[in-house]
């Protein structure tokens, strides 16, 4: 159907309509709606890392003046998870994080549910903590799961084994040959990443309520139908019973892709009959945030003295924190992204989800695949040195191209990579050269990535108005991306001939739309926006049938414009759409569409992916970033002179809004490579609790973008466009670090590169890393079941 | 909340209130207690309307500071000359412009807990007086013995004026945050010498502070120093000599080798500043 | 503690713990909701508004300190219908995300223009150095507020 919409109607800078309430302060996020006129809550957090629950007494704090509810694992005995359910809403017998909730309180105001969160006793018995994967993947740690045989399986096929809670293997080919040949060089690195916090303006909050027998819950979350399903498992629900509204959402990137606090308010709304509004603090929400796994990787490759990479075998520990969470499913995305960007022969992955008793991670704009990128760019710059290759002319040489396999047997379609690279090499090569040629280190690297879309199920209603207007039904949130309230609109007011602003986009309520997994991974555009493309084109196909018989024109001779039906080439001719709705209405009522959307699935090589939740990637996107830095060899500060991206959309829909995600997103892999990081103390609590500790850029860190967007690869997406909110952010930290070890001709192996790291480095007092809990030996890693 | 109009006042009112009550100047350091766990003060006594509190008196003698003038007002006010340099610049790099607006000098060096303080260095390095009233009357003491008593000066007391002398010298201020901007400094470096005719270092001054839990002056190193020309290489190799004089503050913003590896660099970068400035005087 | 000021134009009453921040006041029973509760330590300003004229943080400032003052918030700076120049340039170059952090930046930014009309982009940035922005990279908010032709129009208000 993509012949019938005309692109050009659909391509637009189109500006953003909440722009202006926004501006004036008058958009109400979810956490503005808390009021005086509802119970305030607060969660009882454990202050160790690990113990066991003896006693909790509650009654001391219900007997408090003003508190109307305590809850506490007895009334939510279910537990949740993805792939394997291992995480209660509440600690119940074994505290195994610090942080974690033990019980939570609703009262008349915040103060007095403070104050009866004080009052709440919790008697335990402490117990070791394992506090890194090292700890946790010795062969005596204390087992953070006791019971993680007997766990519901929500997925199976993945090896688990005591604090591994997951594990996915890609084995293609037989690497022990490759490695064994003599004409291979074998370069063999380990690296490593800390976490890196969201940290959304708007913190995670609910504002709860029991209607009619239902839960009703307004929340800033990224994802209103897991929000409800999990309400459901915990609660021991229907899901039936659960309905999810969602306002503006105030920044998200990934962390609001979970359920957390919600299911904690909609069973406080429960026991007390009134609407419940539970918000996380700054610190609560730093505390507590799912960050960007901290992980570990040991890679090593074979590859011949004309570049060729026959062999390559990697190791990557993801630390899970307490609970499974997305690291279970992210440990899939090793294989698209470790795994990715170059051709390989044999190839060898496991990625192990490790349990740990520090607080859950969970999932960051392009998640993993930012790390995994680091650990691959910067062994392709060790391979490169090692066989003295240039590591344009290797790159060039190596990236995946038509008719290539990945690492799962996927066969990738078209020459993207390959033209992008040359298309940075020549921005590059017309660009002076920024070197300040004042004392400090000058380096610049260039380096590829690949990204995917999250596709899977999306549904979308679209009801056609008397007035020739359209509104659109999604379970979409608009958490400022943007694709709410532009590519969308953008899409269906394209097919439909009318302008976006008459395209009325409803927020998400899982009462009245379909279910869909959620605003992230880049797939709103693509999941929603096709089903939203789908549900278009059978409104539009009403419209010319009707319009043909009233115009006695075939409907193959005209055209939707300009809320009007013309016959072609004649402007101005026919009727508006309004007086097709008028007709239909005579004939058989209001106009409406729906469409759905799920993931169409790519074929892999069979048997050589394990553990793995997507096996081949239906819409994969390519990057190409490039960067110039300055390193101070007195300080260590890093100071990026240029950036630039060639990045693939498919069809830039609104370009200008690409651009705007490009810029936030490479700010915030800045942020990543330079100077964001979450350490964990040695009582398992995070040490930056708020802004003083953990430093986002701020102005005068960032710099404008050079952005070049790619268009053209193929793609399953509506009108061939893919997401580009994610992957902005993929190379960021892999580009600076690349940079950052040509200007200082250093092996960097961590990120992020503060000050005292890079100076350690350039004083040579760094260690190299060599990790004890990674065998050299790929086997020895698995999960001995 | 009480607004005492005069020092007495403010006195008397802290008195009357004991323990429960604090002085409050700009608030921004006192309204963050809840995030470092502490319990708010229950009575604020606002030191806002003590008459003169504010003022700024720029004479070329001295400058002479009210504990209320904010880090803006002070960027603002205090003239360009080398001398004073120092304490411009700390005035005008530390925190933010939102924070610079209403936080204030006598808060910034009151706050014994703050060992990053910009401005603490700097009235180090300027040889300034502080002026501190309590119950048994007024009180001049020099910056170090200032910043010494604070925890273990009886209450109530407050400080009341700030008198920073000018003569010809040269001043600097260097800091080092981990950003460009907008955090707290890991090590900072104040710097005023005198320079003589012949072009050699006279009566250097040198506040350090953020490398350790206290700031305080680099004795070992003006005395090094001393007859020497204004040659920041030099200055950066002779506190290399000395390092051994700090032991650097282990924190969660940057570890304490970092800050003693750095400090040089700073001593280096405040004495390229002294130098363009000698050099334009002397042309 | 009852204390008297005025928020955008209009006197009010407010009885409250002397010690609470204007923030909290405006936000809970004000239920002027554009200033944002972010970071509550004053690096974000996100709940920048004016206090007689000059921009700052009001999660710092506690509201006993007040009385007699004049507040603008983001909500009494212009009719939501006609933008202000800063408002409109940022309209205009369409660089609003998630939002949260532009109440504070428009209310920095105008008080910042009305002393500074013609900035370069370097003091743009760092007028914004205690405004942070998750979402945007800021570039193009500078962008926008370079291509302010008319600051008459912004200190016009
Ligand atoms: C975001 C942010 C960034 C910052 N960055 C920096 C920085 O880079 N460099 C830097 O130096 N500082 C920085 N600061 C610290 C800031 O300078 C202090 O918060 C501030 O100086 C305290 O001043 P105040 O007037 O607000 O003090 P208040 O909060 O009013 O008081 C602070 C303390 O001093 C006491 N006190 C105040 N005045 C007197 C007086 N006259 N006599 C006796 N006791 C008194 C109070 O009782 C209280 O204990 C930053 C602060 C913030 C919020
Ligand atoms: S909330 Fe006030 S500065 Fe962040
Ligand atoms: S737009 Fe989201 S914080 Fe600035």
């Amino acid at each position: 159907m993509n012949a019938v919409t005309d692109l050009a109607s659909v391509v637009m800078d189109l500006p953003r309509r909440d722009a202006q309430d926004k501006l004036t302060g008058r958009t109400r996020y979810t956490i503005d709606n808390i009021g005086a006129d509802m119970l305030h809550a607060v969660q009882v957090r454990s202050d160790v890392a690990s113990a066991r629950i003896l006693e909790i007494d509650c009654s001391k704090a219900l007997a408090m003046k003003g508190v109307r509810a305590i809850v506490t694992h007895a009334d939510a005995p279910g537990l949740h998870g993805i792939g394997v359910a291992d995480h209660p809403l509440f600690a119940s017998d074994l505290i195994r994080y610090h942080g974690e909730p033990i019980a939570a309180i609703a009262a008349d105001t915040l103060e007095i549910a403070h104050a009866a969160a004080r009052a709440v006793l919790v008697r335990t018995e402490l117990l070791p903590a394992v506090l890194t994967m090292a700890e946790a993947l010795d062969e005596h740690a204390p087992l953070i799961h006791p019971d993680w045989q007997r766990y519901e399986l929500l997925k199976e096929g993945a090896p688990r084994a005591g604090n591994v809670a997951w594990e996915a293997h890609v084995t293609r080919g037989d690497t022990d040959a490759a490695f064994a040949r003599p004409d291979v060089t074998v370069v063999d690195d380990c690296f490593r990443v800390g976490r890196q916090s969201h940290v959304p303006f708007e913190p995670r909050c609910a504002i709860a309520s029991y209607e009619d027998g239902r839960f009703h819950i307004q929340c800033s979350t990224q994802v209103p139908w897991t929000v409800r399903n999990v309400t459901a498992k915990v609660l021991g629900a229907a899901a039936s019973r659960v309905r999810v509204t969602v306002p503006a959402v105030g920044g998200g990137f990934g962390l609001k892709f979970d359920c957390t606090i919600e299911p904690v308010a909609a069973l406080l709304a429960r026991k007390t009959g009134k609407t419940v509004s539970l918000c996380n603090s700054r610190e609560e929400e730093f505390l507590s945030c799912l960050c960007r796994e901290n992980a570990e990787v040991r890679i090593r490759s074979a590859v011949t003295p004309d570049g060729e990479i026959v062999g390559r075998e990697a190791t990557v520990l993801m630390d899970c924190g307490a609970y499974g969470g997305e690291q279970i499913f992210l440990s899939t995305m090793t294989a698209h992204t470790l795994g990715g960007n170059y051709r390989l022969g044999a190839v060898k992955l496991n990625s192990r989800a490790v349990y740990t008793n520090t607080p859950p991670n969970g999932a960051f704009r392009a998640c993993n695949g930012v790390y995994n990128t680091f650990f691959l760019e910067r062994h392709t710059d060790n391979i490169c040195a090692a066989i003295g290759m240039d590591p344009m002319e290797f790159r060039k040489q190596n990236v995946l191209g038509d008719g290539d396999i990945g690492a799962t047997g996927q066969v990738f379609q078209g020459d993207v990579l390959r033209p992008m690279l040359e298309r940075m090499e020549a921005i590059s090569a017309g660009a002076e050269r920024r070197d300040p040629a004042d004392g400090r280190l000058y380096g610049r690297a260039t380096t590829v990535g690949t990204w995917f879309v999250f596709v899977g199920p999306s549904a979308a209603t679209i009801n056609l108005n008397a007035d020739g207007s359209a509104t659109l039904v999604t379970s979409g949130v608009e958490i400022g991306s943007g694709t709410m309230v532009q590519s969308l609109p953008q899409i269906v007011a394209g097919i439909l001939g009318i302008h976006p602003a008459d395209v009325i986009v409803k927020t998400a309520d899982t009462d009245a739309s379909g279910r869909d997994l959620g605003v992230g991974g880049g797939r709103t555009t693509v999941s929603i926006g096709s089903a939203s493309k789908m549900a278009a084109e059978k409104i539009r196909e009403q419209i010319l049938e009707i319009a043909s018989e009233m115009l006695q024109t075939p409907p193959s001779g005209l055209a939707l414009r300009g809320g009007r039906v013309e016959i072609a080439g004649r402007p101005g001719s026919g009727m508006t759409i309004a007086a097709v709705v008028q007709r239909a209405e005579e004939l058989f009522g209001p106009m409406s569409g729906t469409g759905n959307f799920t993931a169409p699935g790519v074929p892999s090589l069979p048997g050589c992916a394990a553990g793995h939740f997507i096996d081949a990637i239906d819409i994969p996107i390519f990057t190409v970033h490039d960067c110039e830095v300055a390193v101070d060899p007195d300080t260590g500060h890093v100071d990026v002179l240029s950036y630039r991206v060639v990045q693939d959309v498919g069809v830039a829909i609104n370009p200008r809004a690409i651009r705007s995600q490009i810029q936030g997103g490479v700010t915030q892999g800045l942020g990543y490579a330079l100077h964001e990081n979450i350490t964990i103390d040695e009582h398992g609590s995070m040490e930056q609790s708020g802004f003083e500790h953990y430093l986002l850029p701020l102005a005068q860190d960032v710099l404008p973008v050079e952005i070049v967007l790619h268009e053209g690869a193929p793609s399953i997406g509506p009108l061939g466009a893919k997401g580009a909110g994610e992957i902005p952010i993929l190379n960021v930290g892999a580009t600076i670090a690349c940079a950052v070890a040509r200007a200082t001709g250093r092996p960097v192996a961590e990120l992020p590169l503060t000050p005292p790291r890079v100076l350690e480095m350039i004083q040579g007092h760094a260690k190299a890393l060599d990790f004890a809990h990674i065998s050299p030996v790929w086997h020895a890693n698995l999960a001995r079941r | 909340m009480t607004f005492p109009r005069s020092v007495d006042e403010a006195l008397n009112d802290l008195a009357a209130a004991g323990p429960d009550a604090i002085p409050v100047a700009g608030a921004t350091w006192v309204m963050r207690s809840p995030l470092r766990h502490e319990v708010m003060a229950p009575v604020y006594v606002a030191l806002s309307g003590i008459e003169g509190f504010q003022r700024i008196d720029v004479t070329d003698e001295a400058v002479s500071i009210g504990p209320l003038a904010t880090h803006d007002a002070l960027a603002q006010k205090l003239p360009p000359n080398p001398d004073l340099k120092a304490l411009k610049r700390a005035s005008a790099r530390s925190a933010n412009p939102g924070v610079r607006r209403i936080a204030t000098i006598g808060g910034n060096i009151c706050t014994a807990a703050f060992a990053a303080s910009d401005f603490a260095p700097a009235l180090l390095s300027l040889d300034a007086q502080i002026e501190v009233r309590d119950k048994a009357g007024l009180e001049w003491l020099p910056v170090l013995a200032f910043l010494e008593s604070r925890k273990s000066r009886e209450l109530p007391w407050l400080v009341t004026r700030i008198i920073v002398p000018r003569t010809v010298r040269l001043s600097a201020h260097e800091r080092l945050p981990m950003r460009k901007a907008g955090d707290y400094p890991c090590a900072i470096a104040s710097v005023s010498i005198a320079v003589d005719d012949r072009g050699r270092i006279h009566d250097a001054r040198i506040g350090v502070g953020a490398v350790e839990a206290a700031p305080r002056r680099w004795q070992n190193l003006e005395q090094a120093l001393e007859g020497q020309p204004v040659d920041p290489a030099l200055t950066e190799t002779a506190a290399r000599d000395l390092i051994a004089d700090f032991t650097g503050r282990d924190a969660v913003d940057a570890p304490g080798w970092y800050r003693t590896s750095v400090l040089p660099v700073l001593l280096r970068r405040a004495f390229e500043t002294i130098r363009t400035d000698y050099e334009t005087r002397a042309s | 503690m009852t204390i008297e000021l005025t928020i955008n134009g209009e006197v009010r009453t407010v009885t409250a713990d002397p010690r609470t921040a204007l923030l909290d006041v405006l936000r809970d029973s004000c239920r002027l909701t554009g200033a944002k509760a972010v970071c509550r330590e004053g690096f974000c300003g996100a709940c920048t508004v004016l206090v007689d004229g000059e921009a700052v943080p009001s999660c710092l400032r506690p509201i006993g300190m007040l009385d007699g003052r004049s507040i603008v918030t983001i909500e009494g700076l212009a009719h939501f219908e006609t933008p202000n120049p800063v408002q409109q340039a940022f309209i205009d170059h369409d660089v609003v995300q998630c939002g949260m952090c532009f109440p504070g930046m428009v209310m920095t930014l105008t008080a910042f223009l009305e002393t500074n009309p013609a900035p370069s982009r370097g003091e743009v940035k760092a007028a914004l150095s205690g405004n942070i922005c998750r979402c945007t990279g800021y570039e193009r908010i500078v962008d926008a507020v370079l291509s302010i032709q008319d600051m008459r129009k912004v200190s016009g208000r």
